[in-house]
Order: C-alpha cells, then sequence, then structure tokens
C-alpha cells in the first residue's frame, strides 16, 4: 500500500466534494454518457468520496476501491443512494487483490492521475479485465497545446504535493500497459478526456 | 449560462489582480528581463490563489486553465510594459487592461476549445450506435 498517496488523499477528503462541485455539475453529463457502456462484474478503481456513484445507470454490481480510508469512509454515506449493489473496498490500484480475468468493465474518474506509477496500475487493470473486456475512463491529462503543455510540466512538481499530476500521458499509458484504444473524446480542450480501450485483440469491422 | 458569465469574471479577476499586482512590485527603469520574470513569477503564484478560491464554483479545470495563462503570460506582458512605463499611468486603466486581458484569453480559450471538443479517435464507430 502507497501510504504517502494515501496519506494525502485522507488530507484532501474533507474539502474534496466541495472543490468539486462545480466539476460535478460541468462534467456530470459526459460521465454519465461515458458510464451507459458499463456491463457486467464492475471495477471503479478510485472510488474517492463516492461523487460519481450518482451518475452510474442503475442496476450494476459495482465493486469499488480507494487507497485512502477517508474517502472511502465518505463513500459509504452515498453508497445507499444507489439503485443497484455497490461494495467499497481499500485497495491500491497497483497491487489490486483479484484474479486475472475476473471482470467485464474497469472504470476510473480522474485517478491515474494520481497513481504514483500509472503503467504499473494500467497493468494491474489489464490483469483483472476479461479478454475483451472493456476500460472506461474519465481523466485529465497533459494539453500537447505548447504553452499549456509546459505549464502544466512546470506546475505538477507542486500541485502534485496536494493534489494530483497534471502533466500525465494517459492515452499512451493505456496503449504501454497493453490495451487497445477503442474511442477517445476531448470533453475539456486537450485535457479533459474519455478514454475508452479493450484488452483484447483489434476490433474486426462489421462488413469485413 | 452561469458558468459561462463565471468564467469571464473568473478571468478578468485573476487579470485585474495580476496587473496590479504586477504594477506594485515593477518600477518604471528596471530591468526589461528583470520585469518579465517577476511578472510571470508573480502571475503564476496568485492566478494559483485566485483559481482555487473560485474552482468550486465554477470548476477546476475551466478556472484553472485559463488563469493559468492570464497569470503567467499576463504577468510577463505587464512586467514589461511596466518596467518601461509603457502606458496604463493611473491604477484605473491598469485594472482595465488587465480585465481585458482576461476577458481575451478566456474567450480565445473557450473558441478553441470548441473547435477541439469531441472525438478524436474512434476505432470502432459502429460501438456507439449500439
Amino acid at each position: 500500500m502507497n501510504s504517502d498517496t494515501s496519506r494525502k488523499w485522507d488530507a484532501l477528503s474533507r474539502r474534496f466534494d466541495l472543490l468539486t462541485f462545480a466539476d460535478d455539475r460541468r462534467f456530470g453529463p459526459h460521465k454519465r454518457r461515458l458510464f451507459r457502456r458499463i456491463c457486467g462484474e464492475t471495477l471503479l478503481v478510485g472510488v474517492g468520496t463516492g461523487n460519481d456513484i450518482k451518475f452510474l445507470p442503475p442496476g450494476l454490481h459495482v465493486l469499488a476501491i480507494d487507497i485512502s480510508p477517508k474517502m472511502l469512509e465518505r463513500a459509504a454515506r452515498k453508497v445507499g443512494g444507489y439503485a443497484g449493489s455497490i461494495e467499497l473496498r481499500e485497495m491500491d490500484a497497483q497491487h489490486l487483490d483479484f484474479p486475472d480475468s475476473n471482470f467485464d468493465t474497469v472504470v476510473t474518474v480522474c485517478t491515474f492521475c494520481s497513481v504514483p506509477k500509472p503503467i504499473v496500475g494500467l497493468r494491474e487493470l489489464h490483469r483483472v479485465l476479461k479478454p475483451g473486456g472493456q476500460l472506461l475512463m474519465f481523466e485529465h491529462v497533459r494539453s500537447q497545446i505548447g504553452p499549456l503543455g509546459v505549464l502544466m510540466d512546470v506546475m505538477t512538481p507542486l500541485v502534485s504535493r496536494i493534489g494530483p499530476a497534471l502533466n500525465r500521458d494517459t492515452v499512451g499509458n493505456v496503449q504501454q500497459a497493453g490495451f487497445r484504444l477503442r474511442r477517445v473524446e476531448n470533453v475539456y480542450l486537450d485535457i479533459v478526456k474519455t478514454i475508452e480501450a479493450v484488452k483484447g485483440p483489434a476490433v474486426v469491422q462489421a462488413d469485413e | 449560462m452561469v458558468f459561462i458569465v463565471g468564467d469571464y469574471i473568473a478571468g478578468m479577476l485573476t487579470g485585474v489582480v495580476t496587473a496590479l499586482v504586477v504594477r506594485a512590485i515593477v518600477w518604471p527603469g528596471m530591468d526589461m528581463v528583470l520585469g518579465m520574470l517577476l511578472g510571470m513569477a508573480a502571475g503564476m503564484v496568485l492566478h494559483l490563489g485566485v483559481a482555487l478560491l473560485l474552482a468550486p464554483l465554477l470548476g477546476m479545470f475551466e478556472t484553472m486553465v485559463p488563469a493559468s495563462l492570464i497569470g503567467m503570460y499576463g504577468g510577463m506582458f505587464f512586467g514589461m510594459r511596466d518596467s518601461m512605463a509603457a502606458g496604463s499611468r493611473t491604477g484605473t486603466a491598469v485594472a482595465v487592461v488587465g480585465a481585458l486581458f482576461g476577458a481575451v484569453v478566456v474567450f480565445s480559450v473557450k473558441l478553441y476549445d470548441r473547435s477541439i471538443r469531441g472525438i478524436v479517435l474512434d476505432a470502432d464507430p459502429d460501438e456507439g450506435r449500439r
């Protein structure tokens, strides 16, 4: 368990809902649209304070993990309002305590900006997904726009002490971890993205 | 709509605060390079404060991204201008130019966002219609 990461997010847990109040309203529809693709046994990595539970379609069975016990305490209060089943567990995304090929869908929301070794974490997600299983991500990444990207590089050493890294190449990391990209969509500039990827061989078009 | 108005107010506020603080710390005759660097440093620190204050109301990304551009690049421009004593003689003029710069940056970011928003890769177009 990465105790530094855990402590950082424990410390932020009290203010987290306040800090993300407006983001929830602005990005909620995008998350809801992404989550409509969830199917089968689902792992939600980095559930945080449970802010995204309200965007999940009803009737799912979700196993939700987070590295921060304080975040999970807050998430537990929101689980009751969900019309389905959510089980919370404290776990590090880099060391998942699940067997291989266990889930149909893995979901992350602004998680891989904070996992210290993102490719290690993504390889873990790849391992626990069934062949053909899907990875659905709502993440912020480093901008490829010159001045913005430089700014994000400059700010990351400061910001990552109290929150997430700003300059992650999550799309590239997903591919490096062995996934095949299915769809990438810019939500805000080229910084906030939805990323859909699949564990398995390349998709064959229906008419081929 | 509330968010759009809020974004412009946040950008203008960041521009005003950056311009006024840079005016206070960069004096006419200061080496222009030093003025620019000082302005940039001040802008980068200030934008964090203003943006963190407004982020819960307007969203972390929509606040921080324009604010960081206004703080860093606005700070540089204001620092260069003030070291040369080139224009904006009164505090009001400094604030107005700061607000204008902030609004222009917010507008530009929104325009660019609109142009690049949407799907950038779709390996399985049929999937979306299912």
